[in-house]
């Protein structure tokens, strides 16, 4: 844990030089993927994460900076979206013309305002009593969106032409790149403006108001406004967020504003890591891979991305940003070569131990839905027959054979581990 | 010129039962008093009214002659009182650094701020800087403050107390818990941090009571007994019986 802090402070303790370079990095990696990455489906999975990363890190601004935990943030998202939306489609009704980049601003208006007006009343508590209030509020949107279906459009949601907006430089944004190139702009500007709004006062007032309600107040600040003002702004980029959902997918239904895409946002912060700035990032791209990738494989996709939520939750509580932020200390001290070994002892049982489980998850999947007479699952390249004890037993004993074995390694591990970050008594890390 | 701190027929109810019975009390400007009195008296009672944590049930309380009725207690620390807690009351997730840092953010003016960058706050930083120094706690400046020791901790709660600059610093038993030498230390502080300043403490170490106040008052359930400079009160008669005789048996 005392790791992860110093990583934390380290962090937000570079040199000037140092935290412009990786915003550079970020500008050449943005501009640099589609180069690498250029088919209709990666440019098309590129902008789903450039649209998640956004709402993410908008979410954890409550979460892991405010100590909010809100079960409805898809609201402002949503909410955002649709005025996007509609705002493109006054735009094609020829009322004015605005250049299709500044459709988000519609979004961020739309978050801002509704996260003020929410916020007004859901903030005077944290923890369960905002939770509590922040679901009944999802609610209360989402079957909105199906009762006013004039502004919502129903089930069919509501739907635009983007390339109705004024062209900018003559492009039109029909192609997915344009559109890219977009998202990827906002992307930086709004994780830049998050970054900086962490760093600000009220920013920083926001960790003591999570850390230490009470003390706060004893220090001149309202508990209450400073969460208040976390919940706004942070509402205002998820609103950034869905403008740039709407502007992808040139439809907006009720599933953007929905418990599901709640439930997905609170996922992606939790996978990548709550505790650091840049966690979310992390939890953004893997859980976009895993939805956009896996589910060319495998039906049951969600399930596999539940398994990944618990098992990070129960052993890497500060998600996978958190794990690499471990590593950061052990690196600097030239010890990450002793705990490769290691590493490789325990992952390969628990390898095994996941495939063994992934088999037996797919074959019983399979034998619910298959075709009548249908009895032979391809997997891992190989056929088996569900009819028989062959697969179920071989299956069987990979998982529960890699889980002895993993768990057998396990105190070794950790105390290769603890030996490695143990920088108290050593003279070698001067 | 009025009191830096008063109190007048100052009443607290929880349900049915009074826990603080009429207390009027009087804190000059510069003075350094101390509360004590016997567990279960109502000491952090009667802190928790004046910094606005509780309401009261009767009475009135004023700050430089400002009524606190109905007040917020961070609308009262805006009015120059800051205080400790008798549990470690700090930003555990923040550096050391940076829990110094909160206390000074909004005296310095920059209250709900969400476009300055603190890392370039120049005058912030510095007064961190100085209030680290004075602590005693530069070197662990980038340590978390969770990971301190009990002793640092308290220290560091002092710091953020005298931080913003308050003119009324109030503590509530800052050495408990602490050893012998700890305790020195920690007496030490108080009085070097508080030059100048207003100090009203709880504490229960007699030691520190007599080594650190100008003026004691006595609180036994719920009732202001006496109340005087340090020498009167150990002369007291009802002080010894209702209190310093428990100590001292």
């Amino acid at each position: 844990m005392s790791n992860v802090a110093s990583a934390m402070s380290t962090s937000a303790n570079g040199s000037i030089v140092r935290r412009n370079a990786v915003w550079l990095i970020a500008i050449l990696v943005v501009i640099g993927l589609p180069f690498i990455f250029s088919g209709g489906v990666a440019i098309a999975v590129l902008n789903q994460m450039g649209i998640a990363i956004i709402f993410t890190l908008a979410y954890n601004m409550m979460l892991g900076q405010g100590g909010m935990l809100s079960f409805g943030h898809a609201v402002y998202f949503g909410l955002g979206g649709y005025f996007a939306i509609h705002f493109l489609n006054i735009m094609s009704s020829g009322s004015f013309v605005l250049p299709l980049i500044f459709v988000p601003i519609a979004g961020a208006v739309a978050g801002l305002a509704f996260g003020m007006l929410f916020g007004s009343f859901s903030t005077n508590r944290a923890g369960t009593v905002f939770a509590m209030i922040s679901l009944g509020i999802g609610e209360m949107i989402a079957s909105s969106s199906l009762i006013f279906t004039k502004f919502s459009g129903g089930e069919e949601g509501i739907t635009a032409d983007r390339t109705e907006a004024m062209p900018l430089f003559g492009l039109n944004f029909a192609q997915e790149i344009q559109v890219y190139y977009m998202i990827g702009g906002w992307m930086i500007l709004a994780t830049w403006l998050m970054y900086r709004f962490s760093r600000t006062p009220v920013g920083r007032l926001a960790n003591a108001v999570r850390d230490n309600p009470e003390r706060a107040e004893f220090v001149g600040y309202s508990q209450k406004h400073v969460r208040f003002m976390s919940f706004a702004i942070s509402g205002m980029f998820a609103g950034v967020a869905g403008a740039l959902f709407a502007v992808n997918y040139e439809i907006v239904t009720e599933e953007t504003v929905n418990a599901l895409t709640s439930g997905v946002v609170l996922l992606q912060a939790y996978i990548g890591g709550i505790g650091l700035f840049f966690g979310p990032i992390v939890g953004a791209v893997v859980f976009t891979l895993l939805q956009t990738l896996l589910s060319n494989y495998t039906e049951i996709w969600a399930l596999y991305v539940g398994i990944v939520f618990v098992a990070t939750v129960m052993y890497a509580p500060f998600g996978l940003s958190g794990l690499i932020a471990m590593h950061v200390p052990v690196l600097q001290a030239g010890r990450l070569g002793s705990l490769l070994m290691p590493y490789v002892k325990i992952g390969v049982p628990a390898v095994v131990c996941g495939l063994g489980l992934i088999g037996l998850m797919e074959l019983f999947h399979f034998t619910g839905d298959r075709a009548v007479g249908e009895s032979e699952k391809e997997l891992f390249g190989y056929v088996f027959n569900v009819d028989t004890a062959t697969p179920w037993v071989l299956f069987g004993v990979l998982m529960v054979g890699g889980f002895i074995l993993a768990k057998r390694m396990g105190p070794a591990v950790f105390e290769i581990w603890q030996e490695a970050t143990n920088f108290d008594n050593s003279g070698d890390n001067k | 010129m009025s009191a830096a701190i008063e109190l007048i027929d100052v009443r607290k109810s929880f349900g049915a039962t009074e826990i603080i019975r009429g207390v009027d009390l009087k804190i000059e400007k510069g003075e350094r008093h101390a509360v004590i009195g016997p567990n279960g008296a109502g000491k952090s009672t009667l802190f928790n009214l004046i910094t606005g944590k509780y309401s009261l049930s009767g009475g009135r309380i004023e700050l430089d002659g400002n009524d606190l009725k109905g007040l917020q207690p961070f609308e009262i620390n805006r009015l120059g009182l800051s205080r400790s807690f008798q549990v470690t009351n700090i930003f555990p997730r923040m550096t050391v650094f940076e829990n110094v840092r909160c206390g000074v953010l909004w005296a310095m003016g920059y209250k709900y701020s969400f476009w300055h960058n603190v890392d370039k706050l120049t005058d912030v930083n510095e007064r961190t800087q100085q209030v680290l120094e004075e602590i005693g706690m530069v070197e662990r400046s980038q340590i978390p403050a969770g990971v301190l020791t009990y002793a640092e901790q308290r220290a560091l709660e002092i710091g953020i107390t005298i931080a913003g600059g308050a003119e009324i610093i109030i503590l509530d038993e800052p050495t408990a818990g602490m050893s012998h030498s700890e305790t020195d230390q920690a007496v030490d502080l108080i009085r070097q941090v508080t030059v100048g300043k207003t100090l009203v403490m709880v504490e229960h170490d007699m030691g520190v009571v007599f080594g650190l106040a100008d003026k004691i008052s006595v609180l036994v359930y719920g009732e202001i007994i006496a109340s005087g400079a340090p020498e009167e009160i150990r002369g007291n008669a009802a002080v010894r019986e209702a209190y310093l005789g428990e100590e001292a048996a």
